[in-house]
């Protein structure tokens, strides 16, 4: 509706909390910029983020500094093989009342909080991964009979190693599915390192200064809910989800030969939102097709199930969708294959 | 919209515009100029002269210029589209997309200068198709016609063609074509030569039996003529010759006057002045003649050296169109005879004896055909016919005849190809396969000749006789 965008002085508000935001993150946590404006544009999209990485790279860090910035709450759960359903979401113990009667009480569990660090998700058994599915999609956890909504907001950053492979067990794709984003953790360069060990003794973390208030957040995603999508942006979005598909029409010669299962609807309603926020902390009204190019990788990296031929040739699903996102028209221009269009600026 | 974007949107959509129209049009163009070379080539091929109608084939572009701009104009993307590439490429971040609902004039201090996004064609492909297409078509139209004609092996009628042109010089040279006629025929001749083509020879061939035929034909109307004149000449000439000995044998005027108006009136037969061959002959002494005191000696010897050089023109004649083998050696033989004088000794004893005019012109008329010409129950001198002896052998010989050298059928060389169907003859005979076909047990028919196909006219032709 063309009184739903924003004008700059509405915008501004928003834009200055993120840019504080990421001012801060960037300051706690050095050298990992790009992840901390996809984490941030995951929080602004109400979405869960799988971060992947070997162990010591900052994963906890990250996911701490940022409920100490946003003054959310924040548990840490670490899951091993053992680790049974009620470990996290609550369970029932019998307690005795002060009339001397006994009754079962609902002991919350640790996934009532706003920020749950799954650290290492993938050692939980299948039992306590499946037990996340409701937490995730519905923000509610349902114990006998009984429906308890989480508190708000409600994110799920959860990790995984992606070397030790022996006694875990691997998230099902309806699991996956319900990740905004699988950031990759790589390790930073040496000046980074250099510049960590010289000013961290002991690795400990400076303490934020300045913190975002509760109605701070709220603002934001009251901004986020007015970032436009141009209807060319929704179809391209539409396009690339729709090409991730093996025999689609827009479907890609890779696509074909490599993947079994593509992206379903809800990582094309995932892109959207993470383009919205994309754009919010570019400070603009306005999706671009840049922002969708720039948050679609994390998006679908992770939903793409590709076939043992690709295993064979050694194509990820990095690779594919980078090679998705550079060969797909944009605005289906349909331009002759000889004639080429070059930037304006 | 910020009016320096909206001035680069609409440029750019111009650009496109452009740029879809130069692509289709250089497109259009190289099939064009493909297909009208291929028409110039196949026109010139197959016989077609040159023709300047076929630069007009360059009009041709000027409506694919028109259609290509039209299916340009089709193809233009929608307008939403361009403005979607256009904010892409200026990195306006949906800005200017964002207007399709709603005023972003608030926003447009915010976006980059403007800029017009540039469109690359890599033409290469197309522009080197569009040359080879563009030099096909001047190579068909600029080719020579011999290599245009590529295909078409030229007749091998050079000999042929120099033969006539000979034989008609000839005719020329020996008046019996006039100068129009003998242009004509040359011109024929070297039309032919030019544009004789192996492919289908039947149209040269007839045209160069066509003009054999009129050269035979103008040849022989010639010899007939000569043959007739010279035997005229030579019954004047006797009859001069007889006139100039019975002269001095006595002969009185008044004969001398009648066998000089015989002369005239063997002259006036003889026409000389009319058909084909001019005769040559003194008026003067063709008037003297004429008159009533006939010819002095002088004036005698002087008719008869022009009748012996009309005499020698026709022979000579004659043996130039023999050489040419315009005319066969019967008719220059005939010819020659025809040039002999016969013994005039009897006719100038009777000339002699006449006294006061009182021959027989048709008497003298009747000796000289029969003499000169053969006449009727003649032919020649009268001979005694004998049946006693037999024909002698002694001193006979063939006549000898050179037969053109035989060559192997790999030194054959192939003259043209005809397209007609040959025909049959109507008295084909079918092939006998041997000798014992058609044999029947008992029959008595166990013998039977093969005869070979050369034979086989002259076999039937042999027991078609009636039988006696």
């Amino acid at each position: 509706m063309p009184d739903q965008i924003l004008k700059p002085e509405e915008l501004q508000p928003a834009a200055e909390l993120v840019r504080k935001t990421l001012e801060q993150l960037d300051r706690i946590l050095l050298g990992r910029a790009e992840v901390h404006r996809l984490v941030l544009i995951g929080i602004l999209s109400r979405g869960h983020i799988l971060l992947e990485g070997l162990p010591g790279l900052g994963k906890t860090a990250l996911v701490r500094t940022i409920g100490q910035i946003m003054k959310l709450d924040f548990k840490r759960v670490q899951f091993t093989p053992d680790l049974m359903p009620g470990d996290v979401l609550g369970t029932h113990i019998l307690q005795e009342t002060a009339s001397g009667k006994r009754e079962l009480v609902f002991q919350s569990g640790p996934v009532f909080t706003n920020i749950l660090l799954a650290d290492e998700i993938n050692r939980a058994s299948p039992k306590t991964q499946s037990a996340m599915l409701e937490t995730m999609q519905e923000n509610s956890v349902t114990l006998l009979g009984t429906t308890r909504n989480l508190p708000q907001p409600f994110f799920v950053l959860a990790s995984q190693n992606p070397i030790e492979l022996e006694g875990t067990y691997p998230l099902p794709e309806a699991q996956l599915d319900r990740f905004l984003f699988r950031l990759l953790f790589d390790s930073v360069d040496a000046d980074v390192l250099a510049r960590i060990i010289s000013g961290r003794r002991r690795g400990e973390l400076p303490a934020p200064t300045w913190q975002m208030e509760r109605a701070d957040l709220e603002l934001l995603f009251a901004t986020m809910g007015k970032i436009y999508l141009p209807t060319p942006v929704a179809k391209y979005i539409a396009r690339l989800v729709s090409a991730t598909h093996p025999g689609g029409p827009e479907a890609t010669a890779p696509v074909n030969k490599y993947v079994t299962y593509g992206a379903s609807p809800r990582a094309a309603i995932a892109i959207a939102e993470a383009a919205r926020a994309h754009a919010l902390v570019s400070g603009r009204p306005s999706v671009g097709f840049e922002d969708v190019k720039v948050v679609a990788p994390p998006v679908l990296n992770h939903r793409l199930i590709l076939n043992y031929q690709a295993r064979f040739d050694r194509m990820t699903t990095s690779k594919m969708v980078t090679e998705l996102i550079g060969g797909l028209d944009e605005t289906g221009l349909n331009l002759p294959k000889d004639v080429e269009l070059a930037g304006g600026n | 919209m910020n009016s320096s974007h909206a001035t680069a949107l609409r440029s750019f959509a111009r650009h496109l515009q452009w740029l879809l129209t130069l692509r289709l049009t250089v497109q259009f163009a190289t099939v064009w100029f493909f297909v009208w070379g291929v028409v110039v080539l196949a026109f010139r091929f197959f016989g077609g002269k040159d023709n300047p109608w076929f630069m007009l084939g360059i009009l041709g572009l000027i409506p694919l210029v028109i259609f290509a701009a039209w299916s340009a104009h089709r193809q233009q993307p929608a307008f939403a589209r361009m403005r979607a590439n256009y904010d892409r490429l200026n990195q306006c971040g949906g800005i200017l997309m964002a207007e399709e609902t709603a005023d972003m004039a608030a926003w447009f201090g915010q976006l980059p200068e403007a800029a017009v996004p540039k469109f690359h064609w890599h033409s290469g492909r197309a522009m080197l198709l569009l040359f080879i297409s563009a030099s096909f078509t001047a190579t068909a139209l600029l080719l020579p016609e011999k290599l245009a004609r590529f295909g078409h092996r030229p007749l091998e009628i050079g000999q042929i063609v120099q033969q006539l042109q000979a034989e008609v010089k000839t005719l020329t040279q020996e008046k019996i074509l006039d100068d129009k006629k003998s242009d004509d025929l040359q011109k024929q001749l070297s039309e032919l030569q030019k544009d004789s083509s192996g492919y289908d020879p039947n149209k040269t061939w007839e045209a160069l039996d066509h003009i054999k035929q009129a050269d035979s034909d103008a040849a022989k109307t010639a010899a007939e003529e000569a043959i007739q004149k010279t035997e005229s000449l030579t019954e004047a000439e006797t009859l001069a010759k007889a006139m100039d000995q019975a002269a001095e044998q006595g002969m009185d005027n008044s004969t001398a006057a009648q066998a000089a108006q015989d002369l005239a009136s063997l002259m006036n037969s003889a026409k000389l002045e009319e058909g084909v061959l001019n005769g040559q002959i003194p008026p003067e002494l063709l008037q003297s003649l004429a008159g009533t005191n006939g010819l002095n000696p002088e004036q005698m010897q002087k008719l008869l050296s022009a009748l012996e050089a009309n005499k020698g023109n026709f022979n000579s004649m004659m043996t130039n169109l023999a050489n040419l083998k315009l005319i066969d050696p019967a008719t220059l033989a005939k010819c020659q005879n025809a040039g002999h004088n016969p013994d005039f000794a009897g006719l100038a004893l009777y000339l002699s004896q006449c006294q006061g005019g009182k021959c027989d012109s048709q008497e003298l008329f009747t000796w000289l055909h029969k003499r000169c010409r053969g006449g009727p129950g003649g032919g020649g001198p009268e001979a005694p016919m004998d049946w006693d002896n037999d024909t002698s052998e002694a001193n006979l010989k063939f006549q000898e005849h050179t037969l053109p050298p035989s060559s192997h059928i790999e030194d054959a060389q192939m003259v043209g190809v005809s397209k007609s169907a040959p025909e049959l003859a109507k008295d084909d005979v079918t092939a006998q396969h041997g000798a014992l076909d058609n044999a029947q047990a008992g029959g008595g028919s166990g013998h039977a000749q093969v005869i070979l196909p050369e034979h086989r006219q002259a076999v039937q032709n042999f027991f078609k006789r009636d039988e006696k």
